[in-house]
C-alpha cells in the first residue's frame, strides 16, 4: 500500500514527480513524471503531459504520454494526445485519437 | 486498494507541486509543494513534507509543515510534528515533543477580548469629557450670549439678557463645584469673583 493514489474527489494542478506506482481516480492537470507504472482508473481523468515506464489508461487521458517500457489503453478508456513507447497495447472498445510512436 | 479506494495517499518517493483539492481524506508520505483546499482530514506522516498553504477540516501533522494551516475544525501537532506557520482552527492541539513556530489563532476568543477594553475606554472618554467640558461650557456661553444680545437689544427686550448675563456667571461655578475633576477651576473661579 506504498501506492499513491489521487482518490476520486481529488483535483491536482501542478506537477506529480516521484519514483513509484501512482494511481489516478479523480483529476490532475499538468504534468507527471514518474519511473514507475502510472494506472489512470475509470473514474480518472488527466489534463496533463505524463511520462512514465509504464501507463495502463481506463479513463480519461487528453495530453501526450512517454513510456519507457509500455502503455496500454484499456476498453471504455479515453485517450487524446500522443504516445511514444516500445509497446502499446490499444484494447477494443477503446477511444484514442493521436499519434503512435514506437520507435521503429 | 480497499482502504486506500476511500482516501487519497501521496506516497514517500512522490512530489506534487501545485495545487491539490477535494473532499476526501489525504495522507502525505511524501511531498507537497503549493496549495491543498478543502480535503477533509490532511494527515501528514513523519516522512511526509509539505510546503503548502493548507486549507483544511482536520490536519494532524506528524511530519514537516512549512506554511499555513486553516482548519474549520481541528489541527494536531504530534510529538514527531515540526511546523513553522500560523495556524487558524477552533481547535488546536500541540502535544508534547511537537515543535511549532508561529501564531495561533482559535477564533472564537477573539470576541471578548476585543469587547472587554472597549468598554473601559468608552467609560473612560465620557468622564474626562464631562469632568472637563462643564467648566468651559459654562464659561463660553455667557460669553456668547453677550455679544449676541447687545444687537439684539434694539429689536426686541433689551432687559433680559443683563440679569442673564449675571445669573448665569453665579450659576455656571455652582455646577463646577459640584464636579469632582474641576476642584482647581473651581478656586480660580472664586478668586475671580471676589476681585470682581
Amino acid at each position: 500500500m506504498a501506492n499513491t493514489v489521487i482518490g476520486s474527489s481529488i483535483v491536482i494542478d501542478g506537477e506529480i514527480t516521484g519514483d513509484e506506482d501512482l494511481v489516478v481516480q479523480g483529476t490532475v492537470k499538468g504534468k507527471i513524471q514518474l519511473k514507475e507504472s502510472l494506472y489512470v482508473e475509470a473514474s480518472g481523468v488527466l489534463e496533463a503531459d505524463v511520462e512514465t515506464q509504464n501507463a495502463e489508461v481506463s479513463g480519461q487521458v487528453t495530453g501526450n504520454v512517454t513510456a519507457s517500457d509500455k502503455v496500454e489503453l484499456k476498453s471504455n478508456c479515453r485517450m487524446v494526445g500522443d504516445i511514444k513507447a516500445p509497446r502499446i497495447l490499444i484494447a477494443d472498445g477503446a477511444s484514442f485519437k493521436g499519434n503512435v510512436d514506437m520507435d521503429v | 486498494m480497499v482502504d486506500t479506494a476511500q482516501s487519497t495517499v501521496v506516497g514517500p518517493s512522490i512530489l506534487i507541486n501545485g495545487n491539490l483539492q477535494g473532499d476526501e481524506d489525504l495522507l502525505v508520505l511524501g511531498r507537497v509543494e503549493g496549495s491543498i483546499n478543502r480535503t477533509k482530514t490532511i494527515n501528514i506522516a513523519e516522512s511526509g513534507i509539505v510546503k503548502a498553504e493548507i486549507t483544511v477540516k482536520n490536519a494532524v501533522v506528524s511530519g514537516v509543515v512549512v506554511g499555513n494551516i486553516t482548519a474549520s475544525d481541528s489541527v494536531e501537532i504530534t510529538e514527531a510534528g515540526r511546523m513553522v506557520g500560523d495556524i487558524r482552527a477552533p481547535r488546536v492541539i500541540i502535544v508534547d515533543g511537537a515543535r511549532f513556530r508561529g501564531a495561533v489563532d482559535m477564533g472564537d476568543l477573539e470576541a471578548p477580548r476585543a469587547s472587554g477594553p472597549l468598554p473601559q475606554r468608552s467609560a473612560d472618554r465620557p468622564a474626562l469629557v464631562n469632568s472637563s467640558a462643564p467648566a468651559p461650557q459654562a464659561q463660553k456661553a455667557p460669553a456668547a450670549k453677550a455679544p449676541a444680545p447687545a444687537p439684539m437689544k434694539k429689536a426686541i427686550a433689551p432687559p433680559p439678557p443683563p440679569p442673564a448675563k449675571k445669573a448665569e456667571p453665579v450659576r455656571a461655578p455652582e455646577p463646577t463645584v459640584v464636579m469632582a475633576g474641576a476642584k482647581k477651576l473651581k478656586k480660580k473661579v472664586v478668586v475671580k469673583k471676589k476681585s470682581d
